[in-house]
């Protein structure tokens, strides 16, 4: 993927140059290992500074929402399919957008990454399908397969679903892949474990909202959270509030979730808050044969009404 | 001041017999991260850590505090009267703060601690405990501690000083507050000169790799700063996520919130952050810093220029890393000091302007 | 609803139902199911905060 990088360049460049846009939204290098910086070009000059690697986890759609400019976006699969979302979505619109898509082969975990390591990582590299760490001065070769984001790694929609330009061929599709493993290890717990689970899972956060904010998908002007008058779930730790805020905000993701894992990449303390956004994805996957941001012309299932609607839970 | 030799056996069990009379907080391992939690018997600190995920300035100021309860049920006698909620102020330790953070809760005291106001919940919290310091043999390639008058070995807010060495710890007394805690825990100290105590300081100087500069900001004009033209590059990737400030152990914001249940209410005191829109909002709707760049601005002024201007205590911030680590878009405080530091008006545009 | 019982509620604590307002008897006979299901149940100790005291 790193050899993307010089078409991403030209690109962009090229839309800076004719004025076909006035910015373009990519990365930039981070000052620490497995981190690139969202940024923006405004000048041919300024594209210079992009970067493509494994560490583009972050997903760019959020950085559009009710913008004005004419804007010419890297996307990745997953990032284009947020981008149809924000589109249906009238967050933006597709005359204001140049999609430079980017067949994705998936994002690595530095969460995970972390974790292997007990001496603070210094360097991370990657070739092909190798990713080099060095850490306690040591170097240690990883198979990127093996250390890939979680929803990077079930991911079935790797090439961009719209574009404009394309930064490189595109991917072949994973096939086979059992994208909804870790969903149905929590459905076949019972009750107890189930709660026990979640409880465990959440008792790390902060509520810092990194995971609300870093998905293209919370836009609104005053989140439920914030909200005063009324109060709908209390502000502090109590954890009870704290499981309110995370169930409340996947239900809001519902039929528009993509599972591009922004929000678990996102989070500081390393939650895995997408078991929640995933269950409603695979729901709508299986009731209504939805999968969003799919296409710029499909109604989404929550706002569309279809007499064969599944309504067994209707007593 | 006195330094003095404490075998690690001997230290373990002088911990012990002081749960009696102190509250003991200590790192603990929490899956892949460190926290300070209150050591139950038998509990040792874990001192293998770097440092903890959270600053330990929740032991003073908690995330959320419960601060007052009151009735709303008139027939109540004292209903609609505001009742302080009991905190416990017996005598705590915290072992094995990092000299960062320590310092950090002498800047954070600025604010809580001053001649006209006083935060009645930090300063009995802040009375009640003694500060056990751990200085930093390896700190990490993100620690900054010694550009911002700070360091692995700094002393400032410790009331003992502990630096590891093999079987012993050398012990440095930095207060009557630290000379107690050890007299009760009988410990048998061994008096012992600074040559080796002053060596692992330096050399543990020498290994804060990354420096930063801030001479300048003091003299830099507040509005040249505040219409730099850096901050829309720089608050850009923001996400207005709270992450940066909740884990600063020198940011001390707060909110206040009522939870009423039925008749009964209670005041909670919650960590607030300058990142969220909400922070800034007038009831009229109007808010003063309704944008990203507005607030991202706000925070970097605040740590690297207001707080400068105001105390003349250096820069609010003890180069713990922690937001460097853990930010999620990797928004470097570094970088922007560095900038706000460097900065220069282009005289030729202003002459324009003119 | 099927969130809420994958995050551990009991599913039989939460019932949808379409009931007309002509359907008397219908309305008398949901409400008798729900209150046994969730009787049998007993007390919700989860989602529930410490502190709420109904008055």
């Amino acid at each position: 993927m790193l050899d993307y990088i010089d078409k991403i360049k030209e690109i962009s460049e090229r839309l800076l140059k004719d004025c076909s846009v006035e910015m373009v939204i990519g990365f930039r290098k981070g000052t620490l290992p497995m981190m690139n910086e969202p940024c923006f070009a405004r000048t041919p000059e300024d594209v210079g500074q992009f970067v493509w690697d494994s560490n583009c986890g972050i997903n760019l759609a959020n950085y559009l929402t009710d913008r004005k400019e004419r804007i010419g976006i890297v996307a990745k699969g997953c990032d284009t399919r947020n981008i149809a979302t924000h589109i249906i979505e009238n967050k933006i619109s597709r005359e204001q957008l140049v999609v430079i898509g980017v067949p994705c082969k998936g994002m690595i975990d530095k969460h995970k990454i972390a974790t292997l390591f007990a001496d603070e990582i210094q360097t991370v590299t990657e070739n092909g399908e190798k990713i080099l760490v060095t850490a306690g001065g040591k170097e240690t070769p990883l198979n990127k397969s093996d250390v890939l984001q979680k929803n990077c790694a079930v991911c079935t929609h790797r090439n961009p679903v719209f574009y404009d330009e394309l930064a490189a061929e595109k991917v072949e599709e994973q096939q086979d892949v059992d994208r909804y493993a870790d969903v149905q290890e929590i459905e076949a717990m019972d009750t107890q474990e189930k709660w026990d689970y979640f409880e465990s899972l959440l008792s790390p956060c902060i509520r810092c909202y990194a995971c609300k904010n870093a998905c293209p998908l919370c836009y609104c002007p005053t989140c439920f959270v914030d909200e005063a008058k009324p109060q709908w779930v209390g502000k502090g730790q109590d954890p009870t509030d704290v499981r309110t805020f995370h169930f409340l905000r996947a239900f809001h993701c519902a039929g528009r979730c993509t599972d591009c894992g922004a929000c678990e990449r996102a989070c500081p303390v390393g939650i895995n808050m997408r078991v929640f956004t995933k269950k409603l994805e695979k729901d709508c996957f299986e009731q209504f044969g939805w999968e969003a941001g799919m296409s710029l012309d499909e109604r989404p299932p929550l706002d569309t009404y279809r007499p064969n609607d599944p309504n067994d839970f209707i007593k | 001041m006195k330094l003095v030799k404490i075998d690690k056996k001997q230290w373990a069990e002088g911990l012990e017999s002081l749960k009696k009379s102190f509250r003991l907080l200590g790192p603990v391992k929490e899956d892949s991260y460190y926290s300070f939690k209150a050591l139950k018997e038998g509990e040792q600190p874990d001192f293998s850590f770097l440092n903890t995920r959270l600053s330990p300035k929740s032991l003073l100021f908690p995330q959320s505090e419960a601060i007052v309860e009151y009735s709303l049920d008139e027939r109540d006698e004292d209903h609609h009267v505001m009742k302080a909620i009991e905190t416990d102020d017996s005598p705590r330790a915290v072992l094995g703060i990092r000299p960062c953070d320590a310092k950090a809760v002498t800047l954070v005291n600025l604010n809580f601690d001053t001649s006209e106001y006083k935060d009645p919940y930090w300063v009995k919290a802040l009375a009640a405990t003694t500060f056990i310091g751990l200085a930093c043999d390896t700190p990490k390639s993100t620690c900054f501690c010694t550009s911002v008058g700070c360091g692995p070995y700094h002393e400032e807010g410790l009331d003992l000083l502990l630096a590891d060495e093999g079987e012993t710890y050398l012990v440095k007394i930095l207060t009557e507050k630290g000379g107690n805690f050890l007299s009760t825990a009988g410990l048998e100290a061994v008096d012992e000169d600074t040559t080796l105590f002053d060596a692992k300081k330096k050399a543990a100087e020498a290994k804060i790799i990354s420096t930063i500069a801030t001479d300048n900001l003091k003299g830099q004009d507040i509005l040249d700063l505040h219409e730099a033209p850096f901050w829309e590059d720089i608050s850009f990737a923001c996400l207005n996520c709270g992450t940066c400030t909740y884990t600063c152990p020198t940011c001390w914001c707060f909110d206040l919130q009522d939870e009423i249940h039925g008749k009964s209410g209670k005041r909670f005191k919650n960590w607030d952050s300058c990142m969220f829109p909400l922070f800034t909002l007038h009831t009229t709707g109007h808010n003063p810093r309704g944008t990203k760049l507005q607030r991202v601005r706000q925070r970097f002024m605040h740590k690297l220029k207001y707080f400068v201007d105001k105390y003349d205590q250096g820069i609010m911030c003890v180069g713990c890393g922690r937001c460097v680590n853990q930010c999620p878009v990797n928004i470097d405080i570094r970088k922007v000091c560095a900038l706000m530091n460097d900065h220069k008006v282009d005289e030729q545009a202003c002459a324009v302007q003119e | 609803m099927n969130l809420m019982e994958h995050m551990g509620i009991e599913s039989d604590r939460i019932h949808f139902s379409w009931i007309s307002s002509a359907e008397s008897t219908k309305f008398v006979k949901v409400v008798k199911e729900v209150t046994e299901k969730v009787k049998a149940l007993g007390p919700q100790q989860h989602f529930k905060k410490n502190d709420a005291k109904v008055a």
